[in-house]
């Protein structure tokens, strides 16, 4: 019994150890990546012909350091916030921490919305499909959501732009506005609003949730399968509740453990995930942001940006590990 | 499993992935216009309108089918290229590590998760950007270069994905009867690993390498789309990203690489899917 209990009380510190490792590790690994880069990072942020100024600036950039002491300058500056900056010639810097704090809403709303629908839609397309399993039902939803699945988003998303967005008409092709005017906006005359908001909104956001409704479905229908061999669903059946009840209220919570792991684990996985999307539409995101960083040379931009998107993935599996055993409290005992 | 047992999808998908497999080796020797040959005096020609260009032109007269076939080569052999390496090299680790198992293995599958805690999409973006840079922004990076770059960064991408495929099925093959009674008859780990471990998880890893090949396939035509990837129309992917702004006069000009890819990306999501649930009724039986 001893043991059993040390066992479970370091089970959790080592899993969070190796999530800070993974963090830790995928930030080394950028800052050493655009360390080697076949061009000198000097060479491209450093145009003072003066050589004690360019020294100066190059030491101010961390650039006379080993790519050890170069990283843990970084990682102190990053633990106390400072995300470092977009580095132009003159030198003129614009901290990264401005971009965040715009672009990283407008990404967390487009996943909300994205999540919300593609668990709206396979909650009861899986429920559907696995109560009428081997049915004509079930292999339409399985196949047709099979061919949907394989469709590359990037794909889906170019030919939603051009019909709904372009030929109908019914939505803006491209664009981002705010759920809220501010006073800029109404100057501006930009489309703010929430119903400029979501018509701009649902373009992307359906080139996003396609196909994850079809994993997400797939997912709780084999979970649903397994649990309604079980002896208490044979139990409430034989009680005389209606199948809808059962469904609804005794077999979904034990099956959704899967699919609500892996509905938190991608929304690690989209918050840089989404960037072409973003960038097809332009979603003023985290991903568009990413890919106009790369395209302009900012790495030091980018290096925070992806230590954003791992801090992101680290979070995500820490809510799961969380909140499993609430879903579940099986999958308590299972786990020891 | 035989050709004649499979459903009318899988059999579709092998008559498919054997079509651009045929494109890839034998398409430069069929007999049509020159995928680089502009015709003037057929530009955005519709699809089946002509003898002369089956699928049609774009709106700069460049013939589709030709282009289409040509872009099979690199875009396949980037991916089999990749998969290939990156499983290769992937599930070596994960099958050395699990059956190691102790500190070996909580750094291989650290190193696993560290490379995936970033998006496919990002990470190869990133690697090809930082790879595939001159001095001088101006002058172009060489197509060959461009092409080995993204090879390698798919690699990387795929290392932990097959990887991690192959570490789970050799834990829970690893402790298996016939494994124990080898180890306690005093045979070798690497005879154990080559005749006992090995064949019992190469399908899993076939299945998932279908699907990855799939996922590379997507990613290198978003690459492309995004303008680090293949460029000037040479594989599928870029060819969607030469006639983005076409679509409003030229649709078809971009269904069609889209079709085609689309439909590689099915095939391969198809066979991936058929070899696992088969994986599953044999584990089922044991």
């Amino acid at each position: 019994m001893g043991l059993d209990r040390t066992v479970k009380s370091t089970e959790p510190l080592k899993r969070l150890a190796q999530l800070l490792l993974v963090v830790l590790g995928s930030t080394f690994l950028v800052s050493l990546l655009i360390r080697l880069l076949p061009v000198g990072l000097e060479d491209i942020y450093v145009v003072n012909p003066d050589p004690a100024g360019r020294a100066r600036e190059i030491h101010n950039l961390g650039l006379d350091l080993n790519p050890f002491a170069f990283y843990l300058r970084w990682l102190n500056g990053f633990i106390h916030g400072d995300f470092g900056s977009y580095v132009y010639p003159g030198p003129t810097f614009v901290p990264v921490s401005q971009y965040i704090t715009r672009t990283l809403p407008v990404t967390l709303q487009l996943i909300f919305y994205v999540q919300i629908v593609a668990l709206t839609i396979s909650i009861p397309l899986g429920l559907l499909s696995a109560y009428k399993v081997g049915t004509r039902i079930d292999r339409f939803i399985s196949n047709g959501l099979f061919i949907f699945s394989s469709i590359p988003s990037f794909v889906l998303a170019l030919i939603l732009a051009f019909y709904i967005g372009v030929k109908l008409g019914w939505v803006p092709p491209l664009g981002y506005a705010q759920p809220f005017c501010s006073a800029e906006d109404i100057v501006r005359a930009n489309a703010c609003g929430f119903r400029e908001h979501f018509k701009m909104m649902v373009l992307p956001v359906v080139a996003l949730a396609v196909p994850l409704i079809a994993s997400y479905t797939r997912l709780l229908r084999t979970d649903v399968i397994a649990t309604l061999r079980e002896d208490f669903v044979t139990m409430a059946a034989s009680k005389g509740l209606s199948n809808r009840r059962i469904l609804w209220t005794h077999v979904f919570r034990p099956s959704s453990v899967t699919l609500f792991t892996s509905a938190a684990l991608n929304m690690g996985g989209l918050i840089g995930g989404a960037l072409v999307i973003e960038t097809i539409f332009s979603v003023p995101g985290i991903g568009f942001e990413i890919a106009l960083a790369i395209a302009s040379r900012q790495y030091f931009a980018l290096q925070a940006y992806i230590a954003i998107i791992a801090f992101g993935y680290v979070f995500f599996n820490v809510i799961v590990d969380l909140t499993i055993g609430r879903i579940d409290p099986r999958s308590r005992e299972r786990r020891q | 499993m035989k050709f004649k047992q499979l459903g009318i999808f899988s059999k579709a998908s092998v008559i498919w992935l054997g079509i651009v497999m045929f494109m890839v080796v034998f398409g430069q020797w069929i007999p049509l216009p020159k995928p680089t040959n502009f015709d003037i005096d057929a530009m955005g020609v519709g699809l089946f309108d002509s003898l002369k260009h089956p699928l049609g032109t774009d709106s700069n007269g460049y013939d589709l089918l030709s282009n289409v076939i040509r872009g099979a080569r690199p875009s396949m052999l980037i991916s089999l290229i990749s998969v290939g390496i990156g499983g290769l090299i992937g599930s070596t680790l994960g099958i050395i590590s699990a059956y190691k198992r102790g500190k070996l293995d909580y750094i291989v599958n650290t190193l696993f998760n560290i490379v995936l805690s970033v998006p496919a999409l990002v990470l190869g973006l990133a690697l090809v950007a930082v790879l595939a840079t001159n001095p001088d922004p101006n002058i172009e990076v060489p197509t060959s270069r461009r092409v080995i770059v993204i090879i390698l960064s798919l690699t990387i991408v795929i290392i932990p994905i097959l990887g991690r495929i192959a570490r789970g099925a050799t834990l829970s093959w690893s402790n298996r009867e016939f494994v124990v009674a080898a180890r306690s008859m005093g045979m070798k780990d690497s005879q154990i690993i080559m005749k006992h471990i090995v064949p019992n998880v190469l399908p899993a890893i076939y299945a998932v390498a279908f699907l990855a090949i799939g996922v590379v396939i997507v990613v290198e035509g978003s690459l492309s789309l995004l303008g680090v990837g293949i460029v000037d129309g040479v594989s599928w992917g870029s060819m969607i990203a030469r006639v983005r702004g076409d679509l409003e006069y030229a649709p078809h000009s971009m269904i069609v690489p889209v079709v085609v890819l689309a439909l590689t990306v099915i095939a391969c999501n198809q066979l991936g899917d058929i070899l696992r649930s088969q994986l599953d009724s044999r584990e089922g039986r044991l």
